[in-house]
């Protein structure tokens, strides 16, 4: 504890708030041994009075803070000692005599949580320390799902309730629901800071708004995302210039705009937003690079028709196997292999919920099918001795085998003319069908736009 | 009707299958553990007692022949032995007297059916109720001294009470008899309570009368120790309990019950258990095939599900109960209910419970896309197994899906007209809003004419009227012209008119239940 405080005491007379935030990380994995010497240095007995001895009367090393704000640190060091004792517990790493669980881990971390919180609404905290709001929420949202996946597996549920029916979300996710009601108030604290940005809680309010966005997706109710951007938006002009904010911060936050946005088949807007979070992104974060493309290429499918290079995705082997064999079949006008590609990834594209939108690339195989009809219907004699001009009127029947070959099934030519109307109504392809006389009449200039012919 | 079945109250196999309940549930407060097995006594006693006072006596011969059977509780057993333990015993209490407390104690515990849910462990030993039952008699005697010598109201009405904390029933189950009939018959939830309007008159209406003689005082005095002890069973069963006590036990019997939304913790008393709610199934689909009141049904299921959920049970009955209610909504278009059935239901199957997850999986897609919820449907696939893909009902939902999100309305309308099980009343919501969707396309697609014939066959109209009627419900009637033997069908001109219907009816998807 003694050496917990000293970093403590460096850190914060040199005001760094990551070498704060770093005193209350619990990182078992790296530093087991340290946080286990923690745990050790203190007993229930006497750790506040130790605390409090560190705080207010080592003279050795006194800091210039107010007695209410040492008050507010030492609450804060005492939560996580405890939460520290739950989390080695847990861990296996101390015995203990109660029986411990990832839901007492989760509970005292949400009251170190809310300590930290009460820093800066009753303790005057200063803005540089909200790194330590960041560390805080990180850890709840993980040891939230733990315990919820604790829960899960141990079949234990109490929940009661007086609705007619039982809500299978809520008993799942009791814990990361709770956490997200916290997650939210870190959010509050950090928007209705109303300092100068100088020293206003401001900087902190895209970290927190991520943790949110990550939670809300867990849980499935992506949408609750919206009420966040709402809120944002409606207090934009407060607020220090997002290009000012740390990148990672940026990154994150505008893949999940996008992904919102993709999710709502807003697929223009996503587009912007991913295309951003791809610029910003450092370039060796192959992780974070790898799940803006899963969206971005989908994007790209339906906003502009283009598919990925071989060389974009050479760095990722995962998006290869994901999108490279659905991308040739599409290039190709191959039906069948565009059937066979997306049953294959199905299992995958659902999980990342493009399924659906890829879907839609179907369109574009087709299209580039009928164009290649098109092109081998060859020329005409232009009329009155006039330049050569391509063959404009095609029986459905041409079409109907060009369906048949490639998609390798049976189909009739009432079904085809469905499909060619699709092609018209949805601007992928120029002309009409005349119905009683068996064929296509196509555009005479740019029959399928956007692609030269 | 429910109760015409059931084993009168006070012959043998009832108490039996008491005792028996009794040790299964011991946590249970008295009267649900009493009552649970044994439903029917509640309701004939409130029935009895009005009319027929002598059911107290009546019951009381059966009691003698119960007692050899009787097996006495661990708890009781080893509360007998403490109290002939030489180190419990006073020196001022003989072990007649001693001996004597310790039946009223047991014999009132048996009589009152509180035998199996007294804390035996906390029980005050005979001696020392004999003892604190003088101290309140002595208490009480000089309360009313002072009483006469002018003592306030209050002070006079709290002392005897802490003596009284003691569980002293014995010596009351005369006066009760007197005081309160219904109060012998301890498996009816009202003894307590008309004790404590009692009481409450007691306090408000009958200030004790300053000439009463002392010995009336100390009678009085005992009526209120007893009414403190009931007080302490009424908070046990308090009518909210604290809600961890987990899930509650039905008792009530009635077959049907109306649905009335909860807004605190269920009585058990109005709660009906699993058995009754198998009867309950019974009745209502019975019913349902007699009257087809569709009102009085789901009202009817809603309470039956509330009931489940309150009880939490959650197995194959459930399931079938859900099942049934979301047919019964699909048939008659109720989407909310519907919807609320269905998501229970995709729990509950994912719970590994059985039931006919096959056909509402497939109208699980079915319905998001009439709701054109592209997350929920997303979820819905992602709920599919390889197994569940091979089936024909989903196998279908999924082909509907895949023949819209690419706009192949030809497919779609074949689809339609062979629809498994009863996802064609789901289809049919959304049929009207493809048709549309299906000309505007083909307006724009066609030039310049077909034959009706075409349009109704390729959405899937019984007949050429009714694509005509569809078309002049439309404001199209000018499209259709009619040529030689046929109709023709002015796509051509109709590009804008289906264009802003469709754009219409893909707007005003009804969002009723949604989550």
């Amino acid at each position: 504890m003694d050496s917990l405080i000293k970093e403590f005491k460096t850190a914060y007379a040199g005001q760094l708030g990551n070498d704060l935030a770093r005193t209350l990380t619990p990182d078992i994995p790296n530093n087991a041994a340290q946080m286990m010497s923690v745990w050790e240095s203190g007993n229930s007995q006497s750790i506040k009075d130790d605390l409090k001895f560190l705080f207010v009367r080592d003279k050795s090393a006194r800091l210039s803070m107010s007695s209410d704000e040492a008050a507010g640190w030492q609450e804060i060091y005492y939560s996580y000692w405890k939460a520290l004792g739950e989390i080695l517990a847990v861990e296996g790493l101390r015995k203990s005599r109660v029986k411990t669980s990832w839901t007492s881990v989760y509970e005292a971390w949400k009251e170190l949580t809310s300590q930290i919180i009460r820093g800066y609404t009753n303790h005057e905290f200063e803005n540089w320390t909200i790194p330590c709001l960041y560390v805080a929420g990180k850890y709840m949202r993980l040891y939230a799902m733990r315990a919820d996946a604790e829960r899960g597996n141990n079949g234990d549920d109490t929940v009661t309730n007086f609705q007619d029916d039982f809500d299978p979300e809520t008993e799942k996710h009791k814990s990361l629901e709770d956490c997200a009601r916290q997650l939210n108030r870190i959010f509050n604290l950090c928007l209705s800071d109303r300092a100068p940005l100088g020293e206003s809680r401001k900087w902190g309010i895209y970290y927190a708004i991520n943790l949110l966005f990550k939670t809300y997706f867990k849980l499935n109710s992506a949408a609750l995302s919206k009420n966040v951007l709402k809120v944002l938006s409606a207090g934009r002009g407060d607020m220090p210039d997002f290009e000012s904010f740390p990148k990672s911060q940026q990154v994150t936050f505008k893949y999940y705009e996008g992904v919102l946005a993709f999710l709502e088949e807003n697929y223009a807007e996503a587009e912007k937003n991913l295309t951003l979070a791809w610029l910003l992104c450092h370039k060796s974060a192959t992780r974070n690079k790898e799940l803006i493309l899963t969206y971005l290429i989908p994007c790209h499918l339906l906003t502009t028709h283009t598919l990925p290079s071989a060389k974009l995705l050479a760095p990722f082997p995962r998006l290869q196997a994901l999108f490279l064999k659905l991308a040739t079949a599409i290039k190709k006008g191959d039906l069948r292999g565009f059937h066979q590609a997306l049953q294959e990834g199905e299992d995958e594209f659902v999980k990342r919920r493009i399924y659906l939108t890829l879907e839609r690339g179907r369109d574009i195989a087709l299209r580039n099918l009928l164009r290649k009809v098109f092109i081998a219907g060859g020329f005409m004699e232009g009329a009155e001795g006039g330049a050569q001009v391509r063959r404009t009127r095609i029986p459905v029947t041409e079409f109907a085998a060009a369906i048949r070959m490639s998609s390798g099934q049976d189909i009739d030519t009432d079904e085809v003319e469905c499909l060619l109307a699709n092609m018209i109504y949805k601007n992928l392809m120029k002309g009409y069908i005349a119905h009683e006389r068996g064929f296509v009449v196509l555009s005479k200039n740019g029959a399928f736009p956007g692609t030269g012919v | 009707m429910s109760w015409a079945s059931a084993t009168p109250p006070g012959t043998q196999p009832g108490y039996t299958s008491y005792a028996h309940a009794a040790t299964a549930y011991t946590p249970v407060p008295v009267r649900q553990g009493f009552g649970q097995p044994y439903t029917l006594q509640p309701q004939y006693a409130a029935y009895a007692t009005p009319t027929n006072p002598p059911p107290a006596p009546a019951a009381a011969p059966a009691e003698p022949q119960q007692q050899q059977k009787i097996d006495w509780p661990d708890k009781v057993r080893s509360y007998v032995q403490r109290s002939f333990e030489p180190k419990n015993m006073l020196p001022d209490v003989s072990r007649e007297e001693m001996e004597a407390k310790l039946k009223e104690t047991i014999s009132h515990a048996k009589d009152a059916g509180i035998m199996y849910t007294t804390e035996w462990d906390n029980m005050p030993l005979p001696q020392m109720l004999v003892r604190t039952h003088r101290a309140a008699q002595l208490e009480a005697q000089r309360a009313a001294q002072m009483m006469t010598s002018a003592w306030s109201n209050p002070a006079m009405a709290t002392a005897p009470t802490e003596p009284a904390r003691a569980n002293t029933n014995h010596h009351n189950s005369k006066k009760r008899k007197s005081n309160d009939l219904s109060e012998n018959d301890p498996s009816t939830g009202t003894p307590w309570r008309s004790n404590k309007k009692l009481s409450l008159l007691d306090r408000i209406s009958q200030p004790p009368s300053l000439d009463s003689k002392s010995l009336k005082q100390a009678e009085k005095a005992e009526n209120r120790k007893q009414r403190f002890n009931n007080a302490e069973y009424k908070t046990y069963r308090s009518p909210s309990p604290p809600p961890s006590t987990g899930p509650i036990l039905g008792t009530c019997t009635n077959l049907e019950k109306s649905y009335l939304r909860l807004t605190a913790a269920p009585k058990p008393s109005l709660v009906r258990p699993e058995h009754i709610l198998h009867q309950t199934l019974d009745l209502l689909k019975k019913k349902w095939r007699k009257e087809n009141n569709y009102n009085y049904i789901c009202d009817q299921f809603k309470s039956l599900r509330q009931d489940l959920t309150v009880q939490r049970i959650k197995n194959e009955f459930t399931v079938s109960v859900y099942e049934i209610h979301a047919r019964i909504a699909l048939e008659k278009g109720d989407l909310g209910e519907y919807n609320q059935c269905q998501t229970q239901l995709r729990a509950l199957y994912a719970s590994g419970i059985k039931g006919n997850a096959v056909e509402f999986k497939a109208y699980r897609i079915l319905y998001f896309i009439h709701t054109a919820n592209r997350t929920a449907l997303n979820d819905a696939i992602a709920d599919l197994t390889t197994a569940d893909k091979e089936e024909r009902a989903i196998k279908h939902a999924l082909e509907v899906r895949s023949a819209l999100a690419l706009g192949n309305y030809h497919r779609f309308f074949q689809l339609y007209l062979d629809v498994p099980n009863m996802g064609a009343y789901l289809m049919d919501m959304f049929v009207k809003r493809e048709r549309l969707a299906a000309l505007a396309n083909m307006c724009k697609a066609y030039k310049p004419d077909f034959k009706l014939r075409f349009i109704t066959e390729e959405l899937a109209f019984e007949s050429d009227a009714e694509a005509a009627q569809f078309i002049i419900d439309h404001n199209g009637q000018h499209l259709l012209v009619e040529r030689e033997d046929s109709i023709i069908f002015m796509a051509g001109n109709a590009k804008q008119l289906f264009e802003t219907a469709r754009a219409d009816a893909h707007r005003r998807v009804d969002l009723k239940g949604q989550i």
